[in-house]
C-alpha cells in the first residue's frame, strides 16, 4: 500500500521528527517494497526445488498432479508450489516467534507498564538493529517493541493472504514473499528477546556469562522436580521467583529442555539444561520429573500420554498449546494441585504466576508419593533386548536411518557399545518403538545404556556489544578475521553431538568467531576432550577471533543478524535507518558471515535461514533438510559476477563466485566444513584477508579431499592473494587452468546494477 | 489397488520408479547412453557388502562401462586412493543443479549427461535430489545403485533385505557392462 496517508502514519510511527538518523528509503517496506532486492539476489541464486511431494491437496479442485509439466486445476505449476509452500512454512515459523513475542511483551507491560525503557547495559546503545534498519524506529521502550510486532503482524496477513488459490502464482515473487516475512521474523526474534531481556533482567552487555551444568545427570531426584519446556520464559521465571521468596530454591530443582531452558538460566544459574528438544521423550519417559510445565513451541504433542504413563503431571501454559486440558486459571490453588495430586490430572492455567505457584505446590506434594524408576541395570536390559525378532521393523522407520535394529541384536548378545551410539545419534521421536512388533522396550533400554555424565552449558548472553564490534569489524570486512560462522537452531541431525562439536573446535581453532543459539548451544556443550572439558571450558565466550559465544534460546537468532548490521553502522558508519538494501548489500559484499543450521527441523529455522539470506548471509544446511524443498544455488561458472565499483561507479565482472551460495544442503560434516569456509570469502576481502580465508579453505579441503580445492582458481584474484604456504603448488594448479588476474575492488555492492531508488553513494559513508 | 473412476481424490502423487532386479536389462539401458555420469555419496565409504566397501563396487562399474564419476561430500579422497580420479567434485545438490540443465556441458565438457547413476546418498536427500531431476530435468534418465527402492528414480534397484542379492545384482552389472 502507497499513499501520501500511509506515509504520514509511517512517519508518525517511526518518530520521524526524531533526527538519529537520516531516513533511508523503506521504513516500515510493504510485501513488494524490497522485491527488487530480491529479484537481483534471485538472479544469482536461484531458487532450487526438490518437490517433497508431487500434488497440491490444498483446495477442492484437488488433488492436483504437479509432476513435471502438468498444472493443477487453477493453473499453478510444480515450482510456484514450491515457492508456495516454503512461503508458508516461513510464515508459520515467523509466526510462532511474533506470537511469542507479542504474548511476552503483553506480560511484560502488565508487570512493568509501556513505558518501561529498552535498557541493555553500558556496551549496548544500538539496542535494536533490525528494528532499526527494517522500520526506521529507534525503539525506547516496551511499547515500541509492541509496535514493531503489530506492524510485522500486518504484514504477516498480506503474506498468509498470498497463498490462498488463486493469488500469487510465480515461483520467485513467491520467494520474494517468503523473504520478506522472514526479514520480519527477525524483527519480532528481536523484539522478544530484548523485552525479556529488559523484563527479567536477563545478562546483558557482558560477554562471560556463568557456566551452568547440564544433563539430566546433574538433576538431583531425590528433590521435587519441575521440568520447564518449550520457548517462552513467562511460567519458568515465575517459578524461580516463587521457589525464591518461599525460600525453596535449593529445596526443589527446576530443569530445562529446549529454549526454555536457555532461558530459565538466563534467569537463575541454579537451574539446569537437560538437553535439547531431542532429548525431550527420553527425559519425560524416564519419570525423573514431578511436574511438567509447558509453554510453546517444541513441545512434543503426545506430552500428556508420555507424562501420564510415568505419574508425572503437566501444567500447559500457553494459549498456543491447550492441548485439550481444562483451563483452571481462576481455580482455587489448593483445589488445582489436589486434582492433580490425588488423580494426576494435567491442566491448563494461563496466569502465569497461578502456573508456577501450583507447579511448585504440586511438585513439593507429588514427589514424596512416586516412587521414581531407577534405571534398568545391563543385565536387566541385556535381557529385554533378547525379545527382539530381528524383524527391521524400527530400523524402517527411524527418519535419521540409524541401524536400530541391529544394536538391539548387539546388546542381547551383551555387546552395549552399538547402542550407545544408536542413544547418541537419536533424536528422540520414538517411532521405533511404536514400530516394534515384540514390545522391546527400546527407549527404557536407551536411558539404560545412556551416558550419566553431566555437561557444561554457557548462559546465553543476549546481544553482541558495541564494543565488541568495535574490535572486530575491521577484521572481520578485511578478511583478517576469516569469518563468523553462527551454528543456530534445532540439533536433530544424525551424529547430532559430535558433529557440531568438531565443527565448533574446528572453526574455534582455527580463530574464527562462532557463535551459537538454541539447541545447538546446548548439544555443543555435550561432548568432553580428552581432559574432561567441554567446548565452553575450552574457549572464550568473547565475539573475538577464537571465542565461542552462545548468543542465547531461538528468538537470540536476531542478534547474530544484529550482529551483521552492526559492523554495517559502528565499523562502516552506514546509517540503518529504514536502509534495509543499503546494509543487506554490505553484509553480502564484505561481512564473511555464514549460518550452519546443521539439525534444522522446523518452520522457524526456515524462516530464521531465510531472513539470513534477505540480509545476504549464506547459510549450510545438513542433509535432511532437503526435505525444506528450496534452496538458493548460484552456478558458479555459469553465473553472472557482475557488481559494481561503487567507487568508481563502473559495472566489473568480477568473476568471482563469492559468496556462492546462499542456501546450500551438504551431505556430510566433512563437506559442511569445507563449504562453510569457502561461503566466508567475500569481494571485499584485503589480500591478507584472503589469503587466511583461502589458507583455511584449502587446508580444510586438502585435509577432507586429499587435494587442491577444484574450484580454487575462481578465488584467487590476483597471486598476492595466494597463502604463502602453499604458493607453489597453488602456482602450478593455476597455470594447469589457464588462470588469469581478476580485478580486485575496494567497494563492491550490487547497488546500480538493478533497479532501485538507492543511489550508489548511499553505500559510501 | 483398484483405483476409482475419479483419480484426483486418490492420487498419491509418486511417479514411481521402475524396480530393476535383473543386471542384465540394466547392463543393457547403461550400455545404450550416450553420455552417462557416476554420482557417487559418501554413503558409499561407510556401507559394506559382505566385507567389501559399497564403493569399489561402484567404481569397478564405472570402470567396466568407463563412466565418469561426480565424487560428492567428501568421497573424493577415497576415490583418489582406490586410484580412480573423479571427472568432478560437487555437493550432490550441486551437480543436480548443473544436471537440471540441458545445455550444461557435462562434466567432461561434452555436453548434459544423458543417464547419471547414483549410488551412496543418503535415502532422504537421494530421493530429494532425484525429485528434483524428475521435475525439471526431462532430457535425462536417472537410476539408483543403492540397497533401497528410490521412488523417485528412472530406475531402481529394489529394498534388498538379503545382501547377498544386492552384491549378485552388481556384480551380474559389472559383468555385464564388460
Amino acid at each position: 500500500m502507497k499513499g501520501k496517508r500511509k506515509k504520514e502514519e509511517k512517519e508518525k510511527i517511526i518518530r520521524a521528527e526524531d533526527e538519529w538518523e537520516p531516513i533511508g528509503h523503506t521504513p516500515m517496506p510493504h510485501v513488494t517494497d524490497l522485491r527488487n532486492w530480491d529479484r537481483r539476489l534471485l538472479e544469482t541464486y536461484k531458487p532450487f526445488y526438490a518437490p517433497f511431494c508431487d500434488l497440491c491437496c490444498l483446495c477442492t479442485y484437488g488433488k492436483c498432479d504437479l509432476t513435471g509439466t502438468n498444472r493443477g486445476a487453477c493453473g499453478i505449476d510444480i515450482s510456484a508450489q514450491q515457492g508456495r509452500i516454503v512461503t508458508l512454512a516461513c510464515c508459520m515459523g515467523m509466526s510462532a516467534h511474533a506470537g511469542h513475542a507479542a504474548h511476552i511483551i503483553d506480560y511484560l507491560i502488565e508487570k512493568h507498564g509501556e513505558d518501561y525503557p529498552i535498557d541493555l547495559g553500558d556496551q549496548v546503545n544500538v539496542e535494536c538493529p533490525n528494528i532499526r534498519t527494517v522500520l526506521g524506529l529507534k525503539p525506547k521502550t516496551l511499547r515500541d517493541l509492541k509496535t514493531a510486532v503489530q506492524y510485522a503482524a500486518e504484514q504477516l496477513v498480506h503474506v498468509v493472504s498470498s497463498t490462498h488459490t488463486g493469488q500469487e502464482g510465480d515461483a520467485v515473487d513467491y520467494e520474494s514473499k517468503a523473504l520478506h516475512i522472514s526479514m520480519l521474523d527477525h524483527v519480532c526474534m528481536e523484539a522478544a528477546d530484548v523485552a525479556q531481556i529488559i523484563g527479567f533482567k536477563f545478562p546483558t552487555s557482558v560477554a562471560d556469562t556463568p557456566l551452568v551444568d547440564m544433563g539430566w545427570g546433574s538433576i538431583d531426584r531425590k528433590k521435587p522436580v519441575i521440568l520447564v519446556v518449550g520457548h517462552n520464559p513467562a511460567s519458568s521465571s515465575e517459578i524461580i521467583d516463587y521457589l525464591r521468596n518461599k525460600g525453596l530454591e535449593d529445596k526443589v530443582e527446576v530443569a530445562g529442555i529446549c529454549c526454555t531452558a536457555l532461558e530459565t538460566t538466563r534467569y537463575s544459574n541454579k537451574a539446569k539444561v537437560v538437553g535439547p528438544l531431542s532429548r525431550q521423550l527420553f527425559f519425560v519417559r524416564a519419570g525423573i520429573a514431578d511436574v511438567i510445565v509447558a509453554d510453546e513451541q517444541c513441545i512434543r504433542t503426545d506430552l500428556t500420554d508420555e507424562a501420564s504413563k510415568v505419574g508425572s503431571v503437566v501444567i500447559a501454559s500457553s494459549d498456543k498449546a491447550c492441548r485439550g486440558l481444562e483451563e483452571v486459571s481462576d481455580k482455587p490453588t489448593d483445589e488445582v494441585v489436589k486434582a492433580m495430586v490425588d488423580k494426576g490430572e494435567h491442566c491448563l492455567i494461563l496466569d502465569h504466576e497461578k502456573a508456577a505457584e501450583v507447579a511448585v505446590e504440586a511438585a513439593l506434594k507429588i514427589a514424596p508419593k512416586r516412587k521414581k524408576e531407577e534405571p534398568i541395570d545391563e543385565k536387566k536390559a541385556i535381557e529385554l533386548a533378547k525379545a527382539c525378532a530381528a524383524c527391521g521393523s524400527c530400523t524402517q522407520v527411524c527418519p535419521n536411518l540409524l541401524p536400530v535394529g541391529p544394536a538391539i541384536q548387539k546388546l542381547a548378545e551383551g555387546d552395549a557399545e552399538p547402542f550407545k551410539q544408536v542413544f547418541e545419534n537419536c533424536i528422540g521421536c520414538g517411532k521405533c518403538e511404536e514400530a516394534c512388533p515384540h514390545g522391546v522396550p527400546i527407549f527404557k533400554l536407551m536411558q539404560a545404556v545412556a551416558s550419566w555424565d553431566t555437561w557444561k552449558c554457557r548462559v546465553g548472553r543476549g546481544p553482541v556489544m558495541d564494543t565488541e564490534i568495535r574490535k572486530v569489524g575491521a577484521p572481520i570486512v578485511l578478511g583478517t578475521i576469516p569469518g563468523v560462522i553462527a551454528l543456530v537452531g534445532c540439533s536433530n541431525f544424525p551424529n547430532e553431538i559430535d558433529e557440531i562439536a568438531e565443527m565448533v573446535d574446528e572453526f574455534a581453532r582455527r580463530k574464527y568467531i562462532v557463535v551459537l543459539t538454541g539447541c545447538s548451544a546446548m548439544t555443543v556443550g555435550m561432548r568432553k576432550d580428552k581432559e574432561g572439558k567441554t567446548i565452553y571450558e575450552k574457549y572464550p565466550g568473547d565475539f573475538d577471533a577464537g571465542g565461542v559465544v552462545n548468543i542465547g534460546s531461538c528468538v537470540s537468532n536476531a542478534h547474530i543478524t544484529g550482529a551483521a548490521m552492526k559492523i554495517a553502522n559502528i565499523f562502516a558508519n552506514l546509517p540503518l535507518r529504514a536502509n534495509y538494501e543499503v546494509i543487506a548489500d554490505y553484509v553480502l559484499n564484505r561481512v564473511g558471515a555464514v549460518g550452519v543450521a546443521w539439525g534444522a527441523m522446523s518452520q522457524k529455522a526456515a524462516s530464521i535461514a531465510t531472513g539470513c539470506n534477505r540480509l545476504g548471509i549464506p547459510v549450510v544446511l545438513g542433509p535432511h533438510s532437503a526435505k525444506y524443498r528450496r534452496l538458493y544455488l548460484s552456478r558458479k561458472e555459469e553465473g553472472d559476477w557482475t557488481v559494481m565499483d561503487g567507487r568508481k561507479k563502473e559495472l566489473v565482472d568480477t568473476e568471482e563466485p563469492s559468496p556462492e551460495h546462499l542456501a546450500i544442503v551438504t551431505e556430510s560434516k566433512e563437506r559442511a566444513m569445507v563449504m562453510i569456509a569457502k561461503l566466508c570469502i567475500r569481494k571485499n576481502d584485503t589480500q591478507p584477508g584472503r589469503q587466511i580465508k583461502l589458507n583455511h579453505y584449502i587446508d580444510l579441503y586438502k585435509k577432507f579431499f586429499g587435494t587442491l580445492p577444484d574450484d580454487l582458481h575462481h578465488f584467487v584474484r590476483t597471486e598476492r592473494d595466494i597463502p604463502m604456504f602453499f604458493k607453489k603448488e597453488v602456482k602450478q594448479f593455476l597455470q594447469e587452468k589457464g588462470w588469469k588476474p581478476k580485478p580486485v575492488l575496494s567497494l563492491p555492492t550490487l547497488i546500480g546494477t538493478y533497479e532501485t531508488e538507492v543511489p550508489v553513494e548511499a553505500t559510501i559513508r | 489397488m483398484p483405483h476409482p473412476q475419479h483419480l484426483v481424490n486418490i492420487l498419491t502423487g509418486i511417479k514411481g520408479a521402475m524396480e530393476m532386479k535383473d543386471a542384465t536389462p540394466l547392463a543393457k539401458i547403461i550400455k545404450k547412453a550416450e553420455r552417462p555420469l557416476l554420482v557417487i555419496g559418501p554413503r558409499a565409504l561407510e556401507v559394506e557388502i559382505e566385507g567389501r566397501p559399497f564403493i569399489e563396487y561402484l567404481v569397478d562399474i564405472a570402470k567396466a562401462a568407463n563412466i565418469p564419476i561426480c565424487a560428492t561430500a567428501h568421497t573424493k579422497k577415497k576415490l583418489l586412493e582406490l586410484g580412480m580420479t573423479p571427472e568432478s567434485t560437487y555437493d550432490v545438490v550441486e551437480i543436480v543443479n548443473a544436471l537440471k540443465d540441458a545445455e550444461w556441458k557435462g562434466v567432461k565438457g561434452e555436453g548434459c549427461h544423458d543417464f547419471v547413476l547414483f549410488g551412496g546418498i543418503r535415502t532422504d536427500l537421494g530421493n530429494q535430489a532425484l525429485s528434483t531431476l524428475k521435475h525439471f530435468a526431462p532430457h535425462l534418465k536417472t537410476m539408483t545403485l543403492c540397497k533401497y527402492y528410490y521412488p523417485n528414480a528412472n530406475f531402481s534397484l529394489p529394498n534388498y533385505k538379503k545382501e547377498e542379492e544386492w552384491k549378485a545384482l552388481l556384480e551380474g552389472l559389472v559383468a555385464g557392462l564388460k
